[in-house]
């Protein structure tokens, strides 16, 4: 059975089986959802719906499933909200269902409510309406728990409009936001910046939220360390003695186990960090736990990207040095001179770093784009070299690849001054305390330059991350997006 | 909440109120890194002064008293000028350029004392000469440090002359190549009543859209464009022909809301 509603400017689709196929679809998006956390479910959801602009001056109405009447089937109702909604299990509906009532959606028009009140009433669900800024107050625990969302309505680049920029409630949530749309928190401000504002920025957000950011990149570093120290006195018994054959593979085998988790836990971090600092910067509140627990279910995707990125960026340099393998002995061959091949592994060389540097400033944005925007493999790649070659602004320095190599320069350089004043009070505990103390004091040196190069990290992470952002400020205004909200 | 800006205010006796947008570490790094690509442009000539002098001025001197002179004076002279170069850059540029030197000013950076007043020749010297503690080692490891700790990002150097480092407001107002001409297509009598009653946050809105709209992706600037106009037809309860686009009828605003500010 055909479930459409078209009003001409609206128009929400059912997607149904009574026995036979069904096209199109009642869908609402989690984009603006807070995640599976147990007292959230569907509550923070607009409903998007195929429609144009103009709906966007109705009336909004907050739609709630308060009960079931008498002789419902409940599975029945778990596969009618399921097509509604089909990013949740039908166990994640079954659990809401458990706990009525239930805001579906806060941000319907009367033509969309009339129409998915029709669809779920049939199916045996007692819903509610109210309008919008009333929702509140007749809303479920859910929502009453959180300030009333002004959910506004937004068209999207597709023309679709839904609910966007809900400001969040301090309370930290579980699960996975979508950036794909920054929300951005009304009170914040955000704008375009220059290279000098993009690090001041990121140094004060790193002042800011010292703890959060420093633990997060902590993490991996800290747990490196210490397995590797670990493992060490494990298989040595924490005494000097000369290395068995035995001993060598162990810790050949533990240093590859360590690499292996190291590799994990470096690129869990980056995502959480990325999570983090996006969360902060758009004014929202998060936590250690919230920002890794963001990125349990993208690891594998942020992962893989970032391999198949290594992969494809060391692959022309790789080809190179096989060509140049191949040329020396036929070059040989045919009588050509040592200046000849000096000049051909020259050319080899530069045309594999030219090649090194197009292709890492092309991608440099990738693990922002898998976290943020939710894209993987090529068409992480893709968005990436496409956001990195925006041309938002007039002048060579300001292209976006040279901005990012400023950018990275500076953080190196303030990087060397982290690692500079870590460094230095180790060294001198090396030179001046006695030679009984020798492994304290290289532990102490170890410790420190892990703190240093967490700090210089984060440092240049969080100036990446605001770069991304401000790209794509200034090539889509979402910050003219959300002050729009509010004219 | 993370804020956009830190900011230093300032009362005077006389009660009246200035607030500073304070320089963070990335503003001050560049301007450091301008600088220094500044000083090295002075080293360099002084290097290729030195050479010159002691190689050439000897043959074209016909009195010979330059020949008499052992090149090791030039030598001692160029290091001289090395060392005033090095030490004297930022202090001669700050007491003289009231608190900017080339790189500050081209990141339009001020050196100004913390009660707002411009620094003389003591706070210049008090602020470099202790650049040597918070550049100990190179890269300003000591003087991260204290930024770092500093709810007003100073140094060491800062801290012991008293001085800031702001942000200057920009001397020129962009011109905008968006500068409205508008035609007034739009025949609606009460749409100056209207825009009238506009808020300068909502023309903010309105004006940076228009002023960053060539830099937007096509799109997104369709949406926004759509977005702001409907907000408004809303708002105001008007409704105009078709033959406007979303972008003339905002032009139109910001020129009429313009043409009354100035007439104000």
């Amino acid at each position: 059975m055909l479930y459409a509603m078209n009003d001409g400017f609206s128009q929400m689709t059912a997607e149904r089986s009574e026995g036979h196929k069904v096209s199109t679809n009642i869908r609402i998006r989690n984009r603006n959802c807070y995640g599976i956390g147990r007292d959230t479910f569907l509550s923070k959801r607009g409903v998007a719906m195929s429609q144009s602009a103009a709906s966007a001056e109705t009336k909004r109405l907050a739609i709630s499933l308060t009960g079931f009447r008498p002789g419902t089937s409940p599975e029945a109702l778990v596969k009618a909200l399921q097509s509604i909604f089909p990013r949740k299990t039908a166990e994640q509906i079954r659990a809401a269902l458990a706990r009525l009532p239930l805001l579906l959606t806060r941000s319907a028009t009367e033509e969309q409510a009339r129409k998915l009140k029709s669809f779920l009433e049939s199916k045996g669900a007692i819903l509610k309406l109210a309008t919008s800024a009333a929702s509140a107050g007749q809303a479920p625990p859910v929502s009453a728990a959180r300030p009333p969302s002004a959910a506004p309505v937004v068209p999207s680049r597709s023309g679709v409009v839904e609910a966007a920029a809900a400001p969040k409630s301090d309370q930290p949530y579980t699960g996975i936001e979508r950036r794909a749309k920054p929300r951005i928190h009304p009170g914040i401000g955000i704008h375009p910046m220059g290279i000098g504002e993009i690090l001041d920025r990121s140094f004060r957000l790193l002042r800011q939220h010292f703890l959060l950011f420093f633990f997060i990149i902590l993490i991996p570093q800290g747990t490196f360390f210490a397995f590797n120290k670990g493992s060490q006195i494990f298989l040595t018994g924490g005494v000097e003695q000369s290395m068995t054959a035995g001993m060598g593979i162990g810790l050949m085998v533990s240093a590859i186990l360590a690499v292996l988790i190291m590799m994990i836990l470096q690129f869990w971090a980056q995502g959480a960090l990325i999570h983090a600092v996006s969360e902060t910067y758009l004014g929202h509140a998060t936590s250690l736990a919230t920002s890794y627990g963001a990125m349990r279910s993208r690891l594998g995707r942020l992962l893989g990207t970032m391999f198949l990125m290594g992969i494809l960026i060391f692959l022309v340099p790789a080809l190179l040095g096989i060509a140049m393998a191949i040329a020396v002995p036929i070059l040989n061959v045919m009588g050509f001179g040592d200046g000849t091949k000096f000049i051909l592994s020259l050319l080899l060389v530069l045309a594999a770093i030219v090649w090194f540097f197009h292709l890492f400033l092309n991608w440099l944005l990738v693990d922002k784009v898998v976290v943020l925007e939710d894209k993987g493999w090529g068409r992480a790649l893709r968005r990436s070299k496409e956001l990195m070659n925006t041309r938002t602004e007039q002048g060579f320095w300001k292209r976006p690849k040279n901005k990012a190599g400023l950018i990275l320069l500076l953080g190196f350089l303030i990087g060397v001054g982290i690692h500079l004043l870590f460094q230095v009070p180790g060294l001198l505990t090396h030179m001046f305390l006695p030679m009984k103390f020798i492994k304290l004091t290289m532990t102490l040196q170890q410790v420190l330059n892990v703190i240093a190069t967490s700090l210089a990290t984060v440092f240049t992470a969080i100036a990446m991350i605001l770069f991304y952002y401000d790209i794509r400020l200034r090539s889509e205004g979402f910050d003219l997006k959300a002050m729009a909200e509010h004219l | 909440m993370e804020t956009a800006k830190e900011t230093l205010k300032i009362q005077t006796p006389e009660h009246v109120g200035f607030r500073y947008v304070l320089a963070g570490l990335g503003t001050r790094s560049t301007a450091f890194l301008l600088d220094t690509i500044v000083r090295g442009l002075f080293i360099l000539f002084i290097f290729l002064a030195v050479v010159l002098l002691a190689r050439w001025l000897p043959q074209f001197d016909p009195t010979g008293i330059f020949a008499a002179i052992p090149k090791t004076w030039f030598f001692a002279l160029g290091v001289l000028a090395y060392g005033v170069v090095d030490l004297g850059y930022f202090l001669i540029f700050e007491a003289l350029w009231s608190g900017q030197t080339p790189g500050k000013r081209m990141q339009n950076l001020r050196v100004i004392k913390v009660n707002g007043r411009p620094i003389g020749w003591l706070e210049s010297s008090i602020r470099n000469i202790l650049r040597a503690v918070d550049i100990l080692l190179g890269f300003y490891p000591l003087g991260l440090f204290v930024m770092f700790l500093s709810s007003r990002s100073q140094r060491i150097g800062d801290y012991a002359a008293g001085t800031v480092v702001i942000l200057e407001r920009r001397r020129k107002v962009p011109m905008d190549k968006t500068r409205l001409r508008t035609t007034s297509k739009l025949n609606l009598p009460e749409l100056e009543l209207h825009v009238s009653t506009l808020e300068p946050k909502q023309y903010q809105v309105i004006r940076s859209f228009l002023q960053r709209r060539q830099a937007m992706n096509a799109a997104h600037r369709r949406e926004v464009a759509l977005l702001l106009t409907s907000r408004l037809i809303k708002k105001w309860g008007i409704s105009f022909g078709g033959d406007i686009s979303d972008e003339s009828f905002l032009e139109e605003i910001v020129g009429i809301y313009e043409r009354i500010r100035k007439a104000i």
